[in-house]
C-alpha cells in the first residue's frame, strides 16, 4: 500500500519536474563558475568559482587544502573528507582566500593539478569567450 | 574501426599535396585532411559556445560553431534534475559555463540501463546531436557515460579550447601542417579512466597562434628554429630544409632569414645556409 503510495508521489513529481523543464526556455549562461587557482581568486571576490584543493586538514566546518597553483585555501561547508584527496569546491568566493562550498565532487587521490592549473589560466585569459 | 587498416592513408592523400612527414599522428583517426561537415565526428565544445552557435540555412536545424557547422557534440558536465519516463530520460546538464538541457530517448534496454546509473549530481560525459526544439536549443543525448577519472574533466576544456584553436586558424587559411604543431600532448585519448596524470599542455598553446591569426613567413621561420629539435642541431638548420618544410620558396626564406638576423633572433653558424636560433630554447 505504501509502495503504491511512493509511485504515486514519484510520478507526481516527474511531471512536475517536466513542467519546470518547459519553463527552462533556452540555455542558461547567467550564473557561470569561473575557473580559479589560489591567485585568480582575488580577482573573482563575491562571485561564484570553481576550484580543485588537495586536502591538508579538513575537521567538518572548515577545509584547509592546497591550491592547483601551490597555495593555500579554506573551504567552508565540505563534510569530512579524507586527507590528500582532491575534491573540487563549487562556490561562492567569500575572500581572497577562502570558498564557501555550494556543491562539491571528490576528484580522487590521484589528479593532474597542474593542467587543471593552467585551465584555469586560460579560462581567465585568452579563451574567455569560451567559458564566462 | 575505421582505422588505417583499410587503405593506406599517407598514398591515398600523397596526390592531394599533404605530407604527414614530420608530424607522425599519435591518434588513431584516419588523418583526414578534408574536413567535411559529415565526417567531423564528436565536437567538443562548453554550454557557452552551444549558447552562442547560430543557426544556418532555413528549418535545417544546423548550428554553426567558430564558422562550422556542428550536429554532434561532446560535453562534459554535471547532471541535475533528471526526469526519467517511459520513452525518455531528460535532464540539465551543467558544465560551469552554462546549463542546458539534454534528453535521452529510450530506444533499447541499453539506454535505459545506462541512464539508471546516471544519479544527479554526477559528472558525466554526453555525446549528442545539437537541435533545436521550439526556440530552444536541446542536446539529443546518444551516450551518457560517467566520468570515473577526473582529468577526464579537465582534459575536456583544454579539449574545446584545442577545437576552438583550429577551426579558427583553418578558417583563415593557414596550412593544414600548422596545428599539429602543438596537438601532439593534447589528443592522446584518455577519455576511459586512465590512471596517472598527463603531461601538462605545453605554453606553447597560446605562443603559436598569434591574435589576427596569421603568420608570416618570417615568424613561420623563427618558430621552426625555435623548435627544441632545430635547437638540438649543432650546425643549425639548411635553409633548404626550411624551404622544403615551410613551402615558401628560397628566396622567401632567404628573406625572413635576412630580416630575422638583423633583428638578432637567428645567426649563421657553418656557413651562410646554416642558421640557428639566438634563443636557447
Amino acid at each position: 500500500m505504501l509502495h503504491i503510495i511512493l509511485l504515486q508521489i514519484q510520478t507526481y513529481r516527474s511531471d512536475a519536474g517536466l513542467q519546470c523543464l518547459s519553463l527552462f526556455q533556452d540555455m542558461d549562461t547567467s550564473s557561470p563558475s569561473v575557473f580559479v587557482n589560489a591567485e585568480l581568486l582575488r580577482m573573482h571576490v563575491g562571485k561564484k568559482v570553481r576550484a580543485v584543493v588537495h586536502v591538508i586538514q579538513s575537521d567538518g566546518e572548515i577545509t584547509t587544502g592546497k591550491s592547483t597553483d601551490e597555495h593555500q585555501l579554506i573551504v567552508k561547508g565540505l563534510p569530512h573528507v579524507s586527507l590528500m584527496s582532491y575534491v573540487e569546491v563549487i562556490g561562492i568566493a567569500e575572500s581572497d582566500q577562502s570558498i564557501r562550498t555550494e556543491t562539491w565532487t571528490n576528484f580522487g587521490n590521484t589528479f593532474d593539478t597542474q593542467s587543471y592549473n593552467q585551465v584555469c589560466q586560460l579560462a581567465n585569459g585568452e579563451f574567455k569567450g569560451l567559458f564566462l | 574501426m575505421f582505422s588505417s587498416s583499410q587503405f593506406d592513408a599517407t598514398s591515398a592523400f600523397a596526390g592531394g599535396g599533404f605530407s604527414f612527414t614530420q608530424q607522425t599522428q599519435p591518434t588513431d583517426s584516419t588523418p583526414s585532411p578534408a574536413k567535411s561537415r559529415e565526417t567531423q565526428g564528436l565536437v567538443p565544445v562548453t554550454v557557452k559556445q552551444i549558447s552562442e552557435a547560430s543557426q544556418s540555412g532555413d528549418e535545417k536545424s544546423n548550428f554553426v560553431i567558430n564558422g562550422v557547422d556542428v550536429a554532434n557534440v561532446t560535453v562534459v558536465g554535471m547532471v541535475f534534475e533528471k526526469v526519467g519516463r517511459n520513452t525518455d530520460v531528460a535532464f540539465i546538464l551543467d558544465d560551469g559555463t552554462g546549463r542546458m538541457k539534454c534528453r535521452r530517448w529510450m530506444n533499447e534496454n541499453f539506454d535505459s540501463i545506462e541512464m539508471e546509473e546516471i544519479l544527479d549530481g554526477m559528472y558525466v560525459r554526453v555525446n549528442g546531436h545539437l537541435k533545436s526544439f521550439q526556440g530552444a536549443k536541446q542536446l539529443v543525448a546518444f551516450s551518457v557515460r560517467p566520468v570515473t577519472n577526473f582529468d577526464e574533466v579537465t582534459f575536456h576544456f583544454i579539449d574545446c579550447i584545442h577545437n576552438h584553436l583550429q577551426t579558427k586558424s583553418q578558417g583563415e587559411g593557414l596550412t593544414p601542417t600548422q596545428p599539429q604543431l602543438v596537438d601532439t600532448s593534447l589528443s592522446t585519448p584518455m577519455r576511459n579512466g586512465s590512471n596517472g596524470s598527463q603531461t601538462a599542455p605545453s605554453s606553447q598553446l597560446s605562443g603559436q597562434f598569434s591574435i589576427d591569426g596569421l603568420k608570416s613567413c618570417d615568424q613561420l621561420v623563427l618558430d621552426y628554429l625555435q623548435q627544441p629539435s632545430s635547437i638540438g642541431q649543432e650546425k643549425g638548420i639548411h635553409r633548404d630544409e626550411l624551404s622544403r618544410q615551410l613551402k615558401f620558396p628560397v628566396e622567401k626564406i632567404m628573406e625572413s632569414i635576412r630580416s630575422l638576423e638583423e633583428e638578432g633572433l637567428i645567426y649563421s653558424t657553418i656557413d651562410e645556409f646554416h642558421y640557428k636560433s639566438t634563443a636557447s630554447g
